[in-house]
């Protein structure tokens, strides 16, 4: 298993947006508004598919998509090669682009990607990530709901943008809205026409400092979601109003990472720990593990222990006796 | 002890406007090509003292740096995928640019000369090809290998081409297409390849924190030593041989390593970690005709080291950090460049324990060059 990268946010590394999305479900109408935008920032972009970016633009970048699997293939340890070599190029370039965003290919797993930005020693002191964004062809998703491909672009978005707005009528948008959340509860999700969501939604982000570890849609806690769907990938959400065990949580997590780590895209949690005045903030993606001790607990907040859990073929039950047990 | 004799006394030094990615020397070291990460290129004529950027500032980033041996051509590469060439027309004549090469493979970074003549291998995404000055065109047969060649390495006679990418070392005879190439498996990515001065030993640092090393001219099962801080990501062979193997210096994340072999087999290699820096070192090198180390760091600083892994001197720029470092093929002067656009020249006095019997002398003409 990886060690424990630290994801500590710092002013001094570049941020990086990694933007994903099925085909033709908007990506390079975003790119390009991104980079003909009046947003004031230099953006530098990685692409996957030269030449579709319809901008002549010195700051655009081919690449083509390499897996290097650093550890007997396992999913956790594989990053992306090419992003290595050309980041490493780019950054001897640092003053003149102050973001990146990296492009991937509609039928990519974002992990790799994301994964390449804790596990290379060199983009990890040089850059930081700001969010995932995925963009949903609300149109045509129906169509590939059943992709392995969507549903990992939906469970490690950070930015939901459900484009295409224009296209079909309010129930529908609320049905993928629905079926969306019950896959990835943490996302920020914005319905968009031609992916026309303000910049600041999308630039800026810092969906990885673990200060913002989690913001779960109370809608979705407050909701039993039946299980109408039956997707492969899906997310269970605890909250816990006891104090947790310091000892016990920290097994159960490498317990957890280390049987399941290949199926559990995503977990962010806010914990209160027996006997601590402090509030702990926790995420991972597979099996990259982060965790740091946040701020006091305020006077006007009720401590308690929010978890979420985004994975494939999650057994609720035994997740939520597993967590249960962690209680101090 | 003493404390040992200052081996810098001067420098030369100036900027460009951009980080410095790489630099050559020409073989007759009347030449020093500097490369940046704006795109200019920057060539020092010593002979002439003069200087002329051949290529100014533009959008795209230079990477990759040569002239060939024979001293005709000088090669770079680098953002925009083409392979741009120079003829020389020696020591004050001004360098005729050809048509620059697109070569249709994304950004370009790995290219080296056949250390004999005037024979370019240059990665082009999967592909190895070779352009070949005699004829001044590439050479219809190229090398595919199953991923993209992140560094390649000459044997000093020429006769054999190693080519690293993610999980595999491709070696083969480029004078005989007939042969199929040798495929040495890794466990990730090669990213820095070099052959001992002899032709018997073939080091590979990679990726994942190891050093691979192949015996016995690459016939033999390659050896890895595992446990580096981090990635593999600079390594040297000394010209000198040693009593069973020649030294060999790497590095990864702050420390600077000196590897000897002191007995047989893989067990028999030793390391000497070489801890100074405050910063990554980028890259380390050996001064030709001696085991004179060169460590260059982001901290800013350069060390020479002894063959023994003892620091001789401590070299400072101004505090930016140094990319890349060239030795001048006498042996005797130091090129190094930094991140902000600084470049130095150390003229190098050899201290007793590392020069070698027969030392080749050529003091510098340097011209026009004012600290």
């Amino acid at each position: 298993m990886l060690s424990a990268p630290s994801l500590a946010p710092d002013r001094e590394r570049l941020p990086v947006t990694v933007l994903t999305g099925y085909l033709g479900s908007g990506k390079t109408t975003l790119l390009n508004r991104i980079l003909t935008h009046e947003h004031g920032l230099k953006v530098a972009v990685i692409v996957n598919e030269f030449g579709e970016v319809g901008i002549d633009n010195q700051l655009v970048i081919d690449a083509d998509e390499e897996i290097f699997e650093m550890n007997n293939g396992c999913i956790c340890c594989t990053v992306r090669g090419d992003l290595i070599r050309i980041i490493g190029n780019l950054m001897k370039r640092r003053d003149r682009f102050d973001h990146l965003v990296i492009e991937t290919t509609g039928l990519a797993d974002p992990a790799p990607v994301i994964q390449t930005f804790f596990v290379d020693e060199d983009l990890r002191e040089q850059l930081r990530l700001d969010a995932v964004v995925t963009l949903v062809d609300l149109r045509h998703v129906e169509q590939h709901w059943e992709s392995e491909e969507v549903q990992e672009q939906l469970a490690f978005a950070d930015v939901l943008l459900l484009n295409k707005t224009d296209l079909v009528e309010e129930d529908a948008l609320e049905a993928i809205r629905q079926r969306t959340r019950a896959i990835n509860p943490l996302a920020r999700v914005i319905p968009t026409c031609r992916a026309d969501a303000a910049m600041d939604e999308i630039l800026g982000v810092g969906a990885f400092e673990l200060d913002r570890a989690l913001a779960i849609d109370p809608e979705f806690l407050a909701s039993d979601h039946d299980h109408e769907h039956d997707d492969a990938v899906s997310s269970v959400a605890f909250i816990e109003a006891r104090p947790m065990s310091y000892k016990k949580l920290g097994e159960w997590i490498d317990r957890l990472v280390s049987e399941r780590g290949p199926d559990l895209f995503r977990m962010k949690g806010i914990i209160q720990f027996d006997g601590e005045s402090h509030r702990y903030v926790f995420q991972s993606v597979h099996m990259l593990v982060d965790s740091a001790r946040d701020r006091p607990w305020r006077a006007e907040e009720t401590p308690r222990t929010d978890f979420v859990i985004i994975g494939r073929d999650l057994d609720e039950s035994a997740l939520r006796a597993g967590f249960e047990a962690c209680v101090a | 002890m003493a404390p040992p004799q200052a081996l810098v006394q001067e420098r030369l030094c100036g900027t460009c406007g951009n980080a410095i990615t790489a630099q050559a020397w020409s073989a007759d070291g009347e030449f020093l090509a500097m490369a940046t990460a704006g795109g200019e290129l920057l060539l020092l004529d010593f002979r002439a003292g003069c200087e002329e950027l051949l290529r100014g500032e533009r959008d795209s980033s230079l990477d990759v740096l040569g002239f060939s041996p024979d001293g005709r051509f000088l090669m770079a590469a680098g953002q925009n995928g083409e392979l741009l060439l120079w003829e020389m027309g020696g020591t004050g004549v001004r360098p005729m640019a050809f048509d620059p090469v697109p070569l249709q493979a994304g950004w370009l970074d790995a290219a080296a000369w056949r250390p004999h003549g005037a024979l370019l291998a240059l990665g082009a995404g999967r592909r190895v090809r070779l352009w070949d000055g005699e004829r001044r065109s590439w050479r219809e047969e190229s090398q595919e290998l199953v991923r993209t060649v992140l560094s390649l390495a000459w044997s000093r006679d020429g006769q054999r081409l190693a080519a690293a990418c993610h999980g595999e070392v491709l070696l083969w005879r480029p004078d005989d297409i007939d042969e199929l190439p040798q495929r040495c498996a890794t466990g990730s990515a090669g990213v820095a390849l070099g052959w001992s001065d002899q032709g018997t030993l073939l080091a590979s640092g990679q990726l994942d924190g190891s050093l691979m090393l192949w015996p016995d001219g690459a016939a033999g099962r390659g050896w890895q030593f595992s446990g580096f801080p981090g990635k593999v990501r600079s390594l040297a062979w000394c010209d000198q041989p040693g009593r069973l193997a020649p030294l060999l210096a790497v590095a990864s994340t702050d420390i600077a390593v000196l590897w000897s072999q002191q007995d047989r087999g893989a067990k028999g290699w030793k390391p000497e970690p070489l801890v100074l820096h405050e910063g990554r070192v980028n890259t380390v090198a050996f001064a030709p005709g001696s085991s004179l180390l060169a460590s260059a760091s982001s901290d800013g600083t350069v060390a020479l080291w002894d063959g023994r892994g003892r620091l001789q001197q401590l070299l400072e720029g101004d505090g930016q950090a140094i990319t890349c470092l060239r030795w001048r093929p006498d042996g005797r002067h130091l090129a190094a460049g930094g991140d902000q656009g600084q470049w130095w020249l150390w003229p190098v006095t050899l201290p007793p324990s590392v020069r070698s019997r027969s030392q080749p002398s050529r003091p510098p003409r340097s011209g026009g060059f004012a600290p």
